[in-house]
């Protein structure tokens, strides 16, 4: 039987997935895929949440979520591109500007 | 069992299977991939959940403009060569301590929420057929969070003049 635990246990799921990807993967682009991933998993929750709770509040913040990811999407590719341009690097070990 | 059950049975064994695809893939063509597989996934899932307005938002902003994009620095960024290096950092362990940490963490709010969420599920949902769920959201959007609205459209605006400003072209900069 489907109920709220259901979807509250993919969620989790997801954004552990998406919280392993983030801390584990080298690529910087890959990050920011799991980035969305984890923002997925969170939207999931909401959703549910409004769902069951006949409330559309939840439905309010998957709206902001949507918008804000589109946002965060495009600022942390743009500094992606930067950083590449700058450095020709887009692997996270790689990236030790500070050093010297 | 319902459809409705053996949709959200198979929406969720397709998103995790997508989702660790995304993660494990050595290509970032194919991880992007699996990440748009993962989204129109997600949109039939918002759809179950009641919010075909949401379903659509969700193909046109992510699958249409978020993963576009992402495959464009994909593209822009030519990696062929360097697609057979490792996939993974190096200090592994140093990696599993924050997981473990963030991942009990995040574990711990998770759990809160099914303790709080017991006494919900009794409730009957939303009837998805009818479009009750999308008049509630707008009387709630253009009423109680109008301010929020505006303001997502002025955060929109400075990330084009953000974007603009940091890849523009600077002639005395030399490479670092």
């Amino acid at each position: 039987m489907v109920d709220l635990n259901s979807y509250i246990y993919l969620s989790l799921i997801l954004f552990l997935i998406g919280l392993f990807g983030f801390i584990f993967r080298r690529n910087i682009i890959i990050l920011l895929a799991c980035v969305e991933i984890m923002l997925n998993a969170l939207i999931i929750l909401f959703a549910s949440i409004s769902y069951f709770r006949k409330d559309a509040t939840g439905y309010i913040l998957v709206f902001f979520i949507i918008a804000m990811a589109a946002a965060e999407a495009a600022v942390g590719l743009t500094l992606a591109e930067a950083l590449y341009k700058k450095l020709k690097k887009v692997y996270t070990e790689e990236i030790n500007l500070f050093r010297g | 069992m319902s459809a409705q059950d053996l949709a959200f049975y198979y929406l969720s064994f397709a998103m995790i299977l997508s989702g660790l695809f995304t993660v494990f893939s050595r290509n970032p063509v194919h991880a992007v991939l699996s990440l748009l597989v993962l989204i129109v996934h997600q949109a039939f899932m918002l759809y179950l959940l009641g919010s075909e307005f949401l379903s659509a938002i969700q193909i046109i902003v992510y699958a249409g403009a978020v993963v576009v994009l992402f495959l464009f620095v994909v593209y822009l960024i030519n990696l062929q060569k360097e697609a057979r290096f490792r996939v993974f950092v190096r200090r592994f362990s140093l990696g599993l301590i924050f997981f473990i940490l963030f991942g009990f963490l995040f574990v711990k709010y998770f759990v809160l929420i099914f303790s709080m969420s017991t006494g919900l599920r009794t409730l009957l949902p939303i009837d998805p057929t009818s479009s009750q769920a999308l008049k509630m959201m707008a009387r709630y959007l253009f009423t109680e969070y109008l301010f929020q609205f505006e303001l997502i459209g002025v955060i929109l605006l400075v990330v084009v003049f953000g974007t603009v400003f940091l890849l523009r072209k600077v002639k005395e900069e030399r490479v670092g």
